[in-house]
């Protein structure tokens, strides 16, 4: 604590280079943290959302294919299902094209013992299953889009060449992604002239350890069809789903990665400047009797203090910026992209970390240096 | 070595490695300095006398002989263990004053008692009795640009001896002052022997500090040439020539 003063004191010895130093700092970890968010927000989607009990069954071409609706019936048949619920992508826009969230359509009688883990009061269902045009929306979207319940809004199609108006008639919670909206899948039906195909069939066994079974068992039914299938758990089906985002991710992580080695070099740059002008200082100090330890340990605490100031405002910042706007345009169909805290976490241990490796050579060599030599380079 | 002496260099020789060649810096010196003198080391540029200096500082190794001060041999001493007897065996006065310029007179001085065990409380009233000593009390929270050379020297001496060093040891420390300066600076180095028995050793080419030290030593090409009593009138200490 007796050091503290002088650390500070040290930190503010000019002015504008550390305030340049932190801010390069902050613009830095502003980037790498909000980059780096983007990834780990679709993992936590996958891990908040995805249950053991859930299968998707979808067409072995791919997900842009469909396969018919009739195979419901079929799977409904297979031993230890317990519930069906084909479901489609519509993949509308709310007012702009920016304005995007995860929007799809469902087959209304059994959303709840699908999904009983999205919070859907009974009261709210009741009025989902009533309602022909009824949607359930995330309480994040409603949020920012300033909805309520009763509102009526539209989504203009983007992959069908219609929009759909659609009442609010609940909100959706619990595990599900907190910017989606469904609505019921016979509305779409009818808008699109019925054309009988899904994206996707939704399906519930009565045990985890009944999947793999079903699994073989639905995609053996359909083998050899015209519309084969792949069966997979809901976690392995977010994740190719999210696959398609993979490379994007990747680019986001190293991007952010690039830029936090970049800064680290300015930083290691900046603090090699400033602990090189104060050379003269130093073995003043260890002449004193000061260990080399100490005057170590006193750099790097300079240093790191800088690159956590930096981190602080950088990721707070980011932080703030993707929660004020939700910035669910960001995400695309994936939804809002906000800061997990583990990211903020992350980001101040780069910060340190930046703090430390910058001045971690300057520092070692001028607190190990000949005082004699440093010395002379003052006189 | 003998404990009465402050300080103690048997056939002391520093050679320095420039690039291919080899500086014989100092060559085979003996001296022995009694506690409480103030004594100069006098000669001109490159005779070593620095090098003396920072022999008897610990801040600087010999190549050969033993040098032990304060009644500790520090030859063999390693790095961390030299830093701890510096700070309790020594304070150093430099020619260009060498103050933390973003520090206050007051934290300049406080500077060494923070690797003491004292409180800040104790560490204050330390400080303040140091700056009152070198008359500068009233200019405790002045930062060094706001002082003029003689007050900033003021401030290095007032470092050097608030944490009550065996030995005080000056490198040219009226070298960067104007003579009126310079006398008050000698005046008040002469204070710190008589009224705080401190043993002082100073290097300097200036003529006026004869007049204030007991005894002083010359140096010439490395070697020590003659030891001579300062005008001050104490007698030449004993001292054997290498």
């Amino acid at each position: 604590m007796k050091y503290t003063a002088l650390v500070f004191k040290n930190l503010i010895r000019s002015k504008r280079r550390t305030f340049l130093t932190v801010l390069s700092i902050a613009v830095s970890l502003f980037i790498f943290s909000a980059l780096v968010s983007i990834p780990t927000v679709a993992n936590q989607i996958l891990g908040n959302t995805a249950s053991s009990t859930r299968i998707a069954t979808h067409n072995k071409a791919g997900l842009a294919y469909s396969i018919p609706v009739a195979y419901k019936q079929r799977i409904l048949a297979v031993p230890h299902v317990e519930v069906v619920v084909p479901e489609s992508w519509f993949g509308g826009v709310y007012h702009e094209v920016y304005d995007q969230f995860p929007n799809l359509a469902a087959d209304p009688e059994q959303v709840d013992q699908m999904w009983p883990d999205w919070g859907i009061s009974k009261e709210q269902f009741a009025q989902f299953k009533k309602i022909r045009t009824a949607c359930l929306v995330g309480g994040d979207t409603m949020k920012r889009f300033h909805l309520h319940i009763g509102q009526q809004i539209q989504l203009k199609g983007t992959l069908y060449p219609f929009n759909v108006t659609l009442q609010i008639v609940g909100t959706i919670g619990g595990k599900a992604p907190p910017d989606f909206l469904l609505f019921r899948r016979d509305y779409l039906e009818e808008a699109a002239g019925r054309p009988g195909i899904v994206d996707n069939i939704w399906v519930k066994v009565d045990k985890p350890g009944n999947v793999p079974q079903v699994i073989a068992a639905i995609d053996e039914g359909f083998a050899n069809s015209s519309a084969e299938t792949i069966s997979e758990s809901e976690a392995a089906f977010i994740g190719s789903f999210m696959e398609q985002y993979r490379t994007f991710f990747r680019m986001a992580e190293v991007l952010g990665f690039i830029v936090v080695l970049t800064i680290g070099l300015v930083a290691a740059n900046t603090a090699a400047m400033s602990i090189r002008e104060r050379r003269g200082e130093i073995a003043v100090m260890r002449s004193m009797g000061f260990p080399s330890r100490t005057i170590l340990s006193l750099l790097l605490a300079e240093s790191i203090l800088i690159g956590l100031i930096g981190g602080v405002i950088g990721c707070g910042s980011a932080y703030i910026v993707l929660k004020a706007f939700s910035v669910g345009n960001m995400g695309g169909p994936l939804g809002a992209i906000r800061m997990p805290p583990v990211i903020l976490a992350e980001t101040l241990v780069v910060a340190a970390l930046i703090g430390l490796f910058s001045a971690m050579v300057p520092a070692s060599s001028a607190a190990r240096r000949n005082i004699v030599d440093a010395l002379r380079t003052v006189a | 070595m003998d404990e009465k002496y402050a300080i103690d260099l048997e056939h002391v020789t520093r050679i320095y490695k420039r690039d291919e060649f080899e500086v014989r810096a100092l060559d085979d010196v003996t001296v022995q300095i009694p506690a409480g003198r103030f004594v100069a080391i006098m000669g001109p540029s490159g005779s070593g006398k620095t090098t003396m200096l920072n022999l008897i500082a610990g801040i600087d190794h010999a190549s050969s002989g033993r040098v032990a001060v304060g009644g500790e041999e520090i030859t063999g001493m390693k790095e961390r263990d030299l830093a701890g007897w510096r700070a309790r065996h020594i304070g150093l006065v430099f020619q260009f004053y060498n103050l933390i310029p973003v520090l206050t007179a007051f934290e300049n001085v406080e500077l060494p008692l923070l690797l003491t065990s004292l409180n800040k409380a104790e560490r204050r009233e330390h400080v303040e009795t140091a700056l009152k000593v070198v008359g500068l009390a009233d200019r405790m929270d002045h930062y060094p640009r706001q002082l003029s050379g003689g007050q900033e020297q003021r401030v290095a001496i007032a470092r050097a001896i608030v944490a009550d060093p065996t030995i005080i040891v000056a490198d040219e420390p009226t070298g960067d002052l104007d003579a009126k300066s310079a006398e008050e600076i000698l005046g008040l180095l002469v204070d710190m022997n008589r009224q705080f028995h401190k043993t002082i050793v100073m290097v300097t080419h200036d003529p006026r500090a004869e007049r204030y030290v007991d005894t002083v030593y010359r140096l010439d090409k490395g070697v020590l040439a003659g030891v001579e009593p300062g005008k001050r009138g104490a007698p030449a200490e004993a001292a054997a020539h290498g």
